[in-house]
């Protein structure tokens, strides 16, 4: 049960926090004002869809929005699987995949994503013929999976010698001990550091507009030079990401509190 | 599952263990041309200082550490560089630690069927039959639900018999299974123990309990700096032992 000292300490900081936000959207006003910038909220709702005849039709923004959802979510999916598999590799007892593992991560975590970006879409692309979003896809899951990758190490060495030594005395063998006593526990410790890279991927992928990717940002950056609702776009724009992140956050919270066990 | 002790070939030699050597990094010298023999069915308590290399024994012999040079073999299948043959033993000997070792993310349940069912193969109704028989035996029965942490330290050390035996193990190895336990848990710990070996298990065990040693083991072995100092039945070696260090290590821990 909360007490009534809890009520009133939430209560208290959630009226901090309106006014916090109170005052920041008063100075963007504010300051918008000063410098004669005209507000057309009235417009945007168009980007978002149009009723024609009672039919519903995306506008660019939404658009933009399942672009960036479909590329981020591919490429959590691929970065996950690169992650661990380095993890793994870097972990084994193999000299060759110890090697190959360093090199990756090394040349990955040492460039700046937009030069990776734009080597993968102006040299590997033409070579292997890949298109504009699997280039963007391909960018982002190499550039998360590394990170992932040290993380996965991490989770993976912070699990006790006792674990993988009862696992041995049960005759489990490398990828059972993995799959069923290892893994399971490093993944519960890992997901906060894991959600913020989530999170990063989420961020990131506004880069991939930069090779003319439709994803929200390029929707963003057209519509505006269409139509001049700097201001306006760029708001819902930054929310919309924000709305994705937080999302995201909330459901990793739930998937830790529905598997507590082991701190 | 009951054995009649009377019925096993009291002869028949299941560990050899030859000149086993092992140097850790340092160089420590753990084990120092030591060998030793069980016969099956055999209880053999391993005592002696600490750093004398008790611990790496048990260690070597279900190949949890690899020897420098010697000889094991165990159940007559030699511990050598063929992976088959050191995952047979791996399954066919047992062991217990002093710090438990169950996984925290599984229940008593799951931590006592997983080996049974990735190991042996069996089904999961077939394993959880063998796992309530175990918990049953080991006076646990009405934790098969529970999950380690919510076990006192006695409870889990049961748990991971239970856990081990699940495999039908030929030898089992017990390290200071009870070092790590509240006084008035040791007890409960023991008293299993003192059943397994009544129904016949071949147990190699490193413990301090020495009323324990006495009561339940046929033989003891004294170790010191890698070595054996010496060995023999367990009323001979308590009451007449023939080394000088062996009435020094006694008299200090008696
Ligand atoms: N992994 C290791 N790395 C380096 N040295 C080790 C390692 N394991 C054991 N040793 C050393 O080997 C020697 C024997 O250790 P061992 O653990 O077998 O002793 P023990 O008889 O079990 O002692 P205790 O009664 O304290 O448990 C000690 O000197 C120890 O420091
Ligand atoms: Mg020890």
């Amino acid at each position: 049960m909360r007490t009534r000292s809890a009520v009133f300490i939430q209560i208290r900081d959630l009226l901090g926090f309106g006014l916090t936000i109170a005052a920041a959207v008063l100075l963007i006003l504010r300051g918008s004002e000063q410098l004669g910038y005209n507000w057309h909220w009235r417009q945007v709702p168009r980007y978002f869809y149009t009723l024609i005849d009672g039919q519903f039709l995306p506008g660019p923004l939404l658009k933009g929005l399942a672009l960036t959802l479909e590329i981020t979510a591919i490429s959590l999916v691929l970065a996950g699987v690169l992650g661990l598999m380095t993890a793994l590799l870097r972990l084994s007892s193999s000299l060759i995949g110890r090697g190959l593992a360093r090199f990756y991560l090394e040349s990955i975590r040492n460039t700046p994503l937009l030069v990776q970006l734009f080597f993968l879409y102006f040299v590997m692309a033409p070579i292997f013929d890949i298109g504009r979003t699997a280039t963007a896809v391909l960018a982002l899951s190499l550039f998360e999976g590394a990170y992932a990758s040290e993380i996965f190490r991490a989770g993976i060495e912070s699990i006790g010698r006792g674990q993988w030594e009862a696992c041995h005395s049960l005759g489990l063998s490398r990828a059972q001990t993995y799959g069923r006593v290892i893994l399971p526990q490093a993944l519960r410790r890992i997901l906060p550091p894991l959600t913020s890279q989530a999170v990063s991927l989420i961020k990131d992928s506004a880069l991939v507009s930069t090779i003319a990717v439709y994803d929200l940002t390029m929707e963003g950056r057209t519509i505006i030079a269409e139509t001049f609702l700097t201001f306006e776009i760029w708001l819902v724009v930054a929310a919309l990401y924000l709305g994705l992140t937080l999302t995201l956050s909330v459901l990793a919270n739930g998937l830790e509190r529905r598997y507590p066990r082991i701190a | 599952m009951e054995l009649n002790k009377q019925s096993i070939n009291r002869d028949e030699v299941i560990i050899v263990a030859e000149h086993l050597v092992k140097t850790f990094p340092g160089p420590v010298l753990a084990l120092d041309d030591f060998s030793i023999r069980v016969k099956r069915g055999e209880v053999l308590v391993v005592i002696g200082p600490s750093g004398s290399g008790k611990s790496t024994l048990l260690r070597c012999l279900n190949g949890l550490e690899a020897i420098d040079s010697g000889t094991i073999v165990i159940d007559a299948i030699p511990l050598d560089h063929h992976e088959s043959n050191r995952l047979a033993i791996r399954r066919e000997v047992g062991m217990v630690f002093q710090s438990f070792n169950l996984f925290p993310h599984l229940s008593v349940l799951e931590n006592i069927n997983l080996a049974q069912c990735l190991v042996r193969k069996k089904s999961k109704p077939e394993a959880t039959r063998t796992t309530r028989e175990l918990l049953a035996k080991v006076g646990l029965g009405e934790k098969i639900d529970s999950y380690p942490d919510e076990l006192s330290g006695g409870q889990q050390q049961r748990v991971a018999i239970a856990r081990a035996l699940a495999l039908r193990p030929k030898v089992m190895l017990f390290d200071e299974a009870t070092s790590a336990l509240d006084p008035e848990m040791i007890g409960e710990v023991l008293e299993v123990m003192r059943t397994l070996a009544e129904e016949g298990m071949t147990m190699v065990v490193v413990t301090h309990e020495m009323g324990f040693a006495r009561e339940v083991s046929d033989r003891v072995v004294l170790m010191e700096a890698g070595r054996l100092v010496e060995e023999g039945a367990t009323e001979q070696f308590f009451l007449q032992p023939v080394q000088e260090r062996t009435r020094e290590f006694l008299r200090q821990i008696l």
